[in-house]
């Protein structure tokens, strides 16, 4: 039973590693077909590294356990972990609409489907990572 | 809520690790738990009471 689950906790984190490192070739593909940068881009760009970066820390953080004997999740990380996935729902459902709103107010212009779906996605993301972060440390 | 966890785990030797290892936690919930930041579930605050060898109530004190 305990090496089953030690087994599941190394496939969660060997598929983290597999999509985080999708998501970095995707960017750096993305990055060299179009030179140019846009406004969007430059916004979005440090939210996606950011959700990189503490999405790689998680990652490490969860090895390091399992290297030293230790569960990568138990009862507190998982609470942290619906409790991060709720705030970044309701980022989510936010985003979505002052995204488009934000546009029109600033641009007069409705930003295409692709935008909104981009903004929800990195939006919502950062969302989580934040508040996964913060409730980790704070304690519950 | 306030907890003997720290006393208890002293008495027996046991580090932070040794007792995260011992009821199958990560060590910052030990941490989180020794300073009363974390309420355990039933089944946590069980196991770690068996692990340091007394019980929920004598473990756990609650202010009223």
């Amino acid at each position: 039973m305990l090496n089953e689950t030690k087994t599941g906790q190394k496939i969660v984190i060997i598929m983290g590693i597999g999509i985080t490192t999708l998501v970095v070739f995707t960017f750096a593909f993305y990055m060299l077909a179009d030179p140019s940068i846009s406004l969007f881009d430059i916004i979005s760009i440090p939210i996606l590294l950011t959700i990189i970066l503490t999405s790689s820390y998680i990652i490490y953080d969860r090895a390091k356990n399992i290297k030293k004997g230790l569960p990568a999740q138990d009862e507190r990380l998982k609470q942290v972990g619906y409790k991060a996935g709720y705030y970044g729902f309701i980022a989510a459902i936010w985003s979505a609409v002052g995204s488009n709103m934000g546009s029109i107010i600033v641009t007069d212009q409705e930003l295409r489907g692709g935008l909104v779906t981009a903004a929800v996605v990195l939006i919502s993301g950062i969302v989580f990572m934040i508040s996964f972060l913060y409730f980790s440390r704070k304690g519950e | 809520m306030k907890t003997r966890i720290k006393e208890l785990r002293a008495r027996y030797d046991l580090t932070q690790e040794d007792l995260a290892k011992k009821i199958n936690v990560r060590r910052e919930t030990i941490v989180f738990l020794e300073k009363g930041k974390y309420n355990p579930s039933l089944k946590l605050a069980h196991d770690v009471a068996k692990a340091l060898k007394t019980t929920i109530e004598e473990l756990f004190i609650f202010d009223d």
